[in-house]
């Protein structure tokens, strides 16, 4: 199942109806929909904030594989920019020390089983997967 | 979908998603509360990070104010990204049912 969305955050209402569809048509156990949507959201987001001169729709796909969900997001006319390779957040440091911001990304890679980033022809592409419990 | 509301106590309700399409307008309502204590998160079934970027703002703000704000009946999946980021540390936290454990 695949839809673009325009790159802006109004368009999470339409991602998130997106992604209800398939968990309705492909029986995704609910225990798992809020940690796939957390993680599209944030991925989403950050390819927006990133690569905002961009006028190109993002592409999300979702796949129902052998026990687990796969999920794509792919932006085009991207440059080269890894952002699942950004630094650990440090979520013991007292509430002086943290600032808001920079939890996106801790947060897909606690709440996901893998995180791929490819690059190519000037298409940026994260793949996550999440094991149906 | 959310919504921000004021209880009849003075607590803040929150219901819905609060992701990131809705932070500002969460962040502009909570900013107008000089004194919140509480954040009765019953009816919030998702929050992002943006959802957290809103509390912890807002928490730096009362606290500097000699205040701190209590998050109570937070679901079993707001508890872990709670967890995840360490906010359950950052805040007072009370789960939907009760059960500090599920934390």
């Amino acid at each position: 199942m695949q839809r673009y969305f325009p790159r802006t955050f109004h368009a999470l209402d339409d991602i998130f109806a997106f992604t209800g569809h398939f968990y309705e048509c492909e029986a995704v156990p609910a225990s798992i929909r809020n940690a796939i949507d957390l993680s599209v959201e944030e991925l989403f987001t950050n390819m927006v904030k990133y690569n905002s001169r961009s006028p190109q729709a993002i592409r999300i796909t979702l796949k129902s594989l052998n026990k687990c969900v796969e999920v794509s997001l792919t932006d085009f006319d991207a440059e080269r920019f890894d952002s699942t390779a950004a630094s650990p957040v440090d979520v013991e440091a007292p509430i002086d020390a943290r600032a808001p911001g920079g939890l996106g990304l801790h947060l897909v890679r606690r709440m996901v089983d893998s995180l791929d980033y490819e690059y190519s022809n000037g298409q940026s592409r994260i793949t996550f997967r999440k094991r149906m419990e | 979908m959310f919504d921000i509301s004021l209880g009849d106590e003075g607590e803040v309700l929150v219901a819905g998603r609060l992701d990131a399409s809705q932070a500002d307008r969460a962040q502009r309502f909570l900013d107008q509360i000089p004194a919140l204590r509480v954040l009765d998160m019953r009816q919030l079934e998702y929050i992002s990070s943006a959802g957290l970027g809103v509390l912890l703002k807002t928490q730096k703000r009362l606290m500097a104010a000699g205040g701190g704000l209590k998050l109570i009946n937070v679901n079993r999946h707001i508890s872990e990204v709670f967890r995840y980021s360490g906010f359950d540390k950052l805040f007072e936290v009370t789960a939907l049912d009760d059960r500090a454990g599920d934390l």
